[in-house]
Formats: structure tokens, C-alpha cells, sequence
């Protein structure tokens, strides 16, 4: 069975046009990075979707009420859509798989929730709130949104959850019932999750990001969607997902991710897009390239566009689809620490046939895929 | 009949086993106890001591019990970072493991709505109340994310198998069966993990008493005054394997996954379509998966959580299909575990299989007149059962069916 990604769209802290995200990222710019204060003091850097991202979002009932994470995911689905020219009538909806990837999820209407409880006891907890904090709240309205009825999945995991939900994907396209299927990453930014993450020691205080830096110093959250149709056709072909592993100690994300790329490297790969977020995972995932595809170049995505966790591997997807369908490569991130404006871009022209999307998540999966030109 | 899998109904078409199974819930510590509580018709439901409910209408859930867990004479389970549903996954899948030594999964497959979330409560209480050490802060973090149980869970065992965990709400259990069904029908996989876990948390407990579809009653499922659920918890593990291959290694074999149906109903985020088509759709499929007709089935195992709603739209469902099959939900007794709620009930509908009964519906005291169904009415039952549909069905408009036979079927 050979699968493609027949349509590509994103919601980004850089806009959710795909070729214009595409083009400053090419440019070496990134997300505005904003701060966002808890009410204990503490204030954190974010890359938020600015609100014009979302703007076209339809006006339908079930995102009256709908947080951050549903509008997000809605664009970037209905742009996947019709990057791909597919119109989803009810036939063709019934041979629509949906399949969603989320790790924090619906995080604001929860901390909404559970704040009201402790705040002012059960008795203020909001019936409105409670469903919105449910992890396949997005899907649903998704799904109620494009008319799916039949199978729909939310897949929860670390930043690796993406990558497993393409290879749900793969599993249910075996069906022959199934025309295609729509795969979504979607995350929210709050001040909740960056203090978690802080306290974890993954965060730094202020931006950027600087993949591959030694030691590391830290990521900085982001937010937004990324959504591929996948269908069997297409032109980038899906040519191997590895479901990959699990690592225990960071100390052992390098010999995970070893293990990922052992299962993709076949010949020669051209690109990597990588998950180094300034976080512990970069050194492991330099390790990996060095040792299975020293030649290729490195693109880690997440210095310009922030750590998106549930989103991140759809849209370094999407990134590594680009690279093959316009033949260009931003410029290689081990070599470039601080990205700026204005550097020139990376051509590669006739030169990108085979790209590796490599993802190893903070709370120990990791995963990867191996996309190339048909 | 819509065609959902058709893909399955191949002559050559893979059969999947289930080599064994593992079980922690408010019915019992592993397969024998539930059994025997199944039997016995007992009602496992209790007052909720983990945190304050007095401001709630509903009082009381299906519990696990902590003692128990921590005299489980497991050392992994000593460990302060684990989550209480971490130590329940444990057991289960010590007591599935114990039973197929060296079975190595290429796939994990679970579902679970909130996993560890008391866990990022107790975060959250501690950000305003200024008391929790940064190292308990970040193992709270660390360890609430909701994937984190599973893969503890393999950890305690040497296992380093890629997880898809599912959150298709009270569906994840019995998606997670389904899916990984099929993933070896199609004749990508061999030996897949699967089960569901959840654990009580007081968002949870709160969110669903807010929307007033727990009871300050009993739980009565399908009865005419049914008022609500109660909330439970636990784990259940299953371990599958392509029927060809496990018998080929001389693998006891415990029962068949058949079928398997999935449908979105898009009707409303929380409440089913009144019609029943979301859940006629996933049973249909089922049966449409399994190649059965619906004649064919002698027992099902109901999602019936007692809310009005759902039990009127399964209910609808079930007479519009099937001509007098009894009907249980074991609900009544242990509470909805929701996203452990499908796995717990494959492994019921599993010992109904082996031992040749029909689990009871408790709490049961009139029919309701709008469906016609054939409840088995608060006692157990001796019964001719070969084949069993189990039904899960949630929030967010995911219904799940998985049909489940003796093996010599």
C-alpha cells in the first residue's frame, strides 16, 4: 500500500497560510514571543497564534463555546482540505477517517474548571466548561464540522503523539473502506503549562530557541494545529513510519532515537527535521544523524515556531512535505545557532528526494517518518 | 448495512486471540474475583473518601481499594511517582503477563480518558497553596500526563513497546480493543497490548456532577427510574495475538475478538442522538466485521451507564437489531470506569464466555415501557453464551462495539 499527503494545513504563531508561514520560514524568521503571566508572579514566554490566524474559522454552532484548541484544529483541518481539493459531501465523509493528536489538550477550559471547584467548591463547577475539558472535545466538534461518522480517534502523548497518530493513520488506511485520513496535532499555550514545564526544567526564561546549542537551555512553548490528508495518492509519498519507542532517562532518548532511525535510514536521506527544541532531546538527535545519515542536512522547525508538543510533529510534517514539494530547505540549524531575519534560504534545488521527520517528545516516545518525492 | 470493514469479512482474513488478560477494579484483584463478585451480584459501590463531595449530588463511586493496592507485594509499585492507576495498570498486566509468558507486544493499544489527573491536581492545589517541594512538582508533572500509566506499566515488565493511547472518552476502552483487532487482522501486527485504564480523579467526579448525569441514587441501568451513573475506576489488560500463531506456540487460547464496530455520532457533544444511530451504527458494524447476524449474539454486555439519554438511545439501538438477546450492564455494580470501562467489560464478556453465565444488572426494578429489552434483572444467570457484543459509547459522539466468541466457535 502506498500512502501520500494529498493536502497540507496549519495554524501557526506565524499565521496559518501554508505558503506564507512556509516562505518566512524559509527567510529564517520566527514567532513573536509574548509573555503570559500566572497569578503567582511568575511570567514565562510563549509564541501564541495571533488571532488573524484564526480568523476564518467558520462560524458554526460547536465552536460557540469552543476553546483555543477547537478553532485551531478546525482551520488547519478545512485547510488540509483544500490544499487537497477535497470536498467532504456524506459519501465521501463516510470514507473519512479522523485521527487526533493531543497532549495537553483543552488546558485553559480545564484550568477554568478545576479553578472554580477549588476556588468556590463543587457546587460552582460549570456544566458549560466540563465537556470542553474532555481530550476528544476538538475531534468532536471537528468531526460534527467536515460530517465524519464513522471511525474518529484522539490519540493523547508527549511530543511524539503526532507521529503515532500517522501511523494509526497508516494502520487504518489498510481498510479498504476508508478513501483517506485526516491527521491533526493540536495544542493551547497557558501561563498553567509553561510553569509545569519550568518546573520540569525544560523551559528557559526568554527566547529563542537554540537547537543544538551545548549545554542546552531550554525550550520555549508554543501553540496551534498542523493537519495532512492522507490519502493513496498524493505527491509526497509516505514511504515508512516508524511507531518507534520508548526511552526511561533522558540519559536514553539518544538510544531511542537510535533505534528510529536505524528503521528509516534506507540510502541516502537529504534532509532531517528535526524535534531539537533546546531541550535534553537535541543532543540525543544530533547523535542520531551523525550516526545513520551524516550527510543529510538538519532543519529543527521549533526555533521559529516554539514548542507546540500535541501540533509539533504534524508540523514538521508539513515542513519536510514542503522541503520535497518546492525543492527548498531552510538553512541547516547546527550551523545557524541564532536564527535571524533575512538569512538567506538554503536552496536545494532538484537535490531533496527523500526527508526524515524525526520527533523524540519530553516524556519519553519517540518516533519518525520517511517521506520522498513519488 | 453500512460497510466499515469489509476488509475483515476476507475468507484468508487473520483471527485474533486472546491469550490472556489481567483485571483490577471495584469488582475484585484479577480474573477470579471478579468472577466470583459477578456471580454474586455485589454491589462494589461506595462513599467517596478521596476528596470532599458534600457539595456534589452524587456521593459515592466504584472504588479501588488503596490498601489493597499497596499490600499487592509488587516492588514496583513502592515508588512515590506512580499514580495509583499506574500501580492498578501494573497489576493487570502482571496477572495477562503471568499467564503468557514471554508474549513480547510489537503494539500498545489503550485507552483512558484522564489517566494520572489527580496528579495535576494536586499540581495545581499546590501552586496556590505554595507547599509541594520542585522535586514532587516535577514528578507531579512528570507523571499526570495521561500516557504515563501505560508506559510505566511496560516498564515494570521490561517493555519498551510504542504506545497509542486513546482518549475517545467512555469509547477509549473498547476503541483501543477494536483497533488493535484490527491492526492484527489486517496482518500488520502479531502480538498486540491492549485495555484501558482511569483512575477517580475529583475533576473528573465534579465534571460529571455538574452536568447532573451522576446519581444521588443507586445506579440502575435501563430501569424505569434510572437517575444517573456513579463513577469507577480501575485497569484491564489484554493481550492479543494472531489466532494462527498463538496456537502454532502451543498459547492457551481464551477467547476470539470477532468483530468490531466504531461511529461518530455528531448530534451534540455530551448527549446521543435520541434515535440510537450512533450506537446502531458501531453494532452494526460489528456484526458486519465479525460476518455474524445478529441472531447470532446470546449476550450483550451494555454500555448502560443509567443516564436517561444513553440508555434510551442503546436501548432503541438494541431492540431495532436484535429479537429478545439479554442485556446487562455491569455498571450498577462498579461504576463507569470510563476510558477502563471497555476493557473491563471485554474481560466480563470474557467470563460470561468461560463460565457459561449471564452477569447480572442490579439494582434493576422496572422495565422501562419505551424499550422492550431482555434485562438479566439483578441476579446472575446461568446461560448457552458463545458469543458476546460489548458496547462503549462517550462524549464527543465515539461509539464502540466489539463482538467477542468462544473459540471453538
Amino acid at each position: 500500500m502506498s500512502l501520500g499527503l494529498a493536502g497540507m494545513g496549519w495554524v501557526t504563531p506565524m499565521g496559518s497560510d501554508l505558503t506564507g508561514v512556509w516562505n518566512r520560514l524559509l527567510n529564517g524568521e520566527t514567532g513573536l514571543a509574548q509573555s503570559v503571566s500566572s497569578p503567582f508572579g511568575r511570567a514565562y514566554p510563549v509564541f501564541p497564534v495571533p488571532a488573524e490566524a484564526t480568523a476564518q474559522a467558520p462560524a458554526h454552532p460547536r465552536l460557540r463555546r469552543s476553546s483555543a484548541i477547537s478553532r485551531f484544529a478546525v482551520v488547519a483541518g478545512l485547510a488540509a482540505l483544500k490544499d487537497a481539493n477535497v470536498e467532504l459531501d456524506a459519501e465521501a465523509a463516510a470514507r473519512t477517517a479522523l485521527i487526533f493528536a493531543v497532549s495537553n489538550g483543552g488546558v485553559i477550559y480545564t484550568k477554568r474548571f478545576y479553578h472554580e471547584i477549588v476556588q468556590s467548591g463543587a457546587q460552582a463547577a460549570s456544566p458549560l466548561l466540563f465537556p470542553e475539558t474532555v481530550f476528544n472535545a476538538p475531534a468532536s466538534h471537528l468531526a460534527a464540522i467536515l460530517g465524519i461518522s464513522g471511525a474518529s480517534y484522539t490519540l493523547v502523548g508527549d511530543g511524539a503523539v503526532g507521529m503515532l497518530a500517522l501511523k494509526m493513520a497508516e494502520n487504518l488506511m489498510e481498510s479498504e473502506t476508508l478513501d483517506r485520513c485526516l491527521v491533526v496535532g493540536a495544542e493551547e499555550a497557558d501561563w498553567l503549562l509553561c510553569d509545569a514545564y519550568a518546573k520540569w526544567r525544560l523551559l528557559r526564561s526568554t527566547p529563542p530557541i537554540e537547537p543544538f546549542e551545548k549545554p542546552p537551555r531550554g525550550t520555549v512553548l508554543s501553540e496551534g494545529a498542523g493537519a495532512v490528508l492522507l490519502s493513496r495518492g498524493g505527491d509526497i509519498r509516505l514511504e515508512k513510519v516508524a511507531a518507534g519507542t520508548n526511552f526511561r532517562r533522558q540519559s536514553e532518548a539518544g538510544d531511542a532515537l537510535e533505534r528510529v532511525f536505524a528503521e528509516l535510514v534506507d540510502g541516502e536521506i537529504d534532509l532531517v527535521v528535526a524535534s531539537a527544541n533546546g531541550t535534553f532531546i537535541d543532543a540525543a538527535e544530533d547523535a542520531a544523524v551523525l550516526q545513520n545519515c551524516p550527510k543529510a542536512k538538519v532543519y529543527a522547525m521549533k526555533q521559529a515556531l516554539g514548542e507546540s508538543v500535541g501540533a509539533s510533529s504534524l508540523w514538521q510534517t508539513i515542513c519536510g512535505a514542503q522541503c520535497l514539494r518546492t525543492q527548498t530547505a531552510p538553512p541547516d540549524s547546527r550551523r545557524i545557532p541564532v536564527p535571524d531575519a533575512g538569512v538567506s534560504r538554503a536552496r536545494n534545488d532538484g537535490q531533496l528526494r527523500r526527508v526524515i521527520i524525526s520527533v523524540c517528545g519530553l516524556n519519553q516516545q519517540v518516533a519518525g517518518l520517511r517521506l520522498a518525492t513519488p | 448495512m453500512p460497510e466499515y470493514s469489509r476488509v475483515n469479512q476476507r475468507p484468508d482474513a487473520v483471527r485474533v486471540a486472546v491469550v490472556a488478560a489481567g483485571i483490577v477494579s471495584p469488582l475484585g484483584f484479577g480474573l477470579s474475583e471478579t468472577y466470583a463478585t459477578l456471580r454474586e451480584g455485589r454491589d462494589c459501590v461506595s462513599p467517596v473518601t478521596r476528596f470532599p463531595v458534600e457539595h456534589c449530588r452524587c456521593k459515592a463511586a466504584g472504588q479501588v481499594s488503596d490498601v489493597r493496592l499497596a499490600g499487592a507485594g509488587r516492588p514496583q509499585l513502592r515508588s512515590e511517582r506512580l499514580h495509583r492507576v499506574a500501580q492498578m495498570m501494573i497489576l493487570a498486566l502482571g496477572e495477562a503477563l503471568a499467564q503468557a509468558p514471554g508474549f513480547q507486544p510489537e503494539l500498545s493499544v489503550v485507552g483512558t480518558t484522564s489517566g494520572g489527573m489527580s496528579f495535576g491536581e494536586e499540581y495545581y492545589r499546590s501552586l496556590r497553596g505554595g507547599r509541594t517541594s520542585s522535586h514532587r512538582a516535577a514528578c507531579l508533572i512528570a507523571n499526570y500526563t495521561p500516557q504515563k500509566p501505560v508506559m510505566d506499566a511496560q516498564e515494570a515488565f521490561g517493555l519498551s513497546t510504542p504506545c497509542q493511547v486513546i482518549a475517545n472518552a467512555c469509547a477509549s476502552g473498547t476503541n483501543a480493543i477494536g483497533h488493535a483487532f484490527d491492526c492484527i487482522r489486517s496482518g500488520r501486527y502479531e502480538r498486540i497490548l491492549t485495555g484501558g485504564y482511569d483512575a477517580l480523579s475529583e475533576l473528573v467526579f465534579v465534571g460529571f456532577d455538574s452536568l447532573q448525569a451522576s446519581t444521588p441514587e443507586r445506579c440502575r441501568p435501563f430501569d424505569h427510574e434510572r437517575t444517573g451513573l456513579v463513577i469507577g475506576e480501575g485497569a484491564a489488560i489484554l493481550l492479543l495475538e494472531n489466532l494462527e500463531s498463538a496456537r502454532a506456540r502451543g498459547a492457551k487460547i481464551v477467547a476470539e475478538i470477532a468483530g468490531y464496530g466504531i461511529s461518530t455520532d455528531n448530534h451534540h457533544l455530551t448527549q446521543p442522538n435520541p434515535s440510537g444511530s450512533g450506537p446502531r451504527q458501531a453494532m452494526e458494524g460489528a456484526l458486519l466485521s465479525a460476518g455474524l447476524s445478529a441472531g447470532e449474539i446470546d449476550y450483550i454486555n451494555a454500555h448502560g451507564t443509567a443516564t436517561p439519554f444513553n440508555d434510551a438511545a442503546e436501548g432503541k439501538a438494541i431492540v431495532e437489531l436484535f429479537d429478545g438477546v439479554a442485556v446487562s450492564s455491569t455498571k450498577g455494580m462498579m461504576g463507569h470506569s470510563l476510558g477502563a470501562a471497555g476493557a473491563i467489560e471485554a474481560i466480563i464478556s470474557i467470563l460470561a464466555l468461560q463460565n457459561q453465565f449471564l452477569p447480572p444488572n442490579i439494582n434493576f426494578r422496572n422495565g422501562d415501557a419505551e424499550l422492550d429489552l431482555n434485562i438479566v434483572a439483578n441476579c446472575s444467570q446461568p446461560g448457552n453464551v458463545r458469543t458476546v457484543l460489548s458496547n462503549s459509547f462517550g462524549f464527543g459522539g465515539t461509539n464502540a462495539s466489539v463482538i467477542i466468541r468462544a473459540i471453538d466457535v
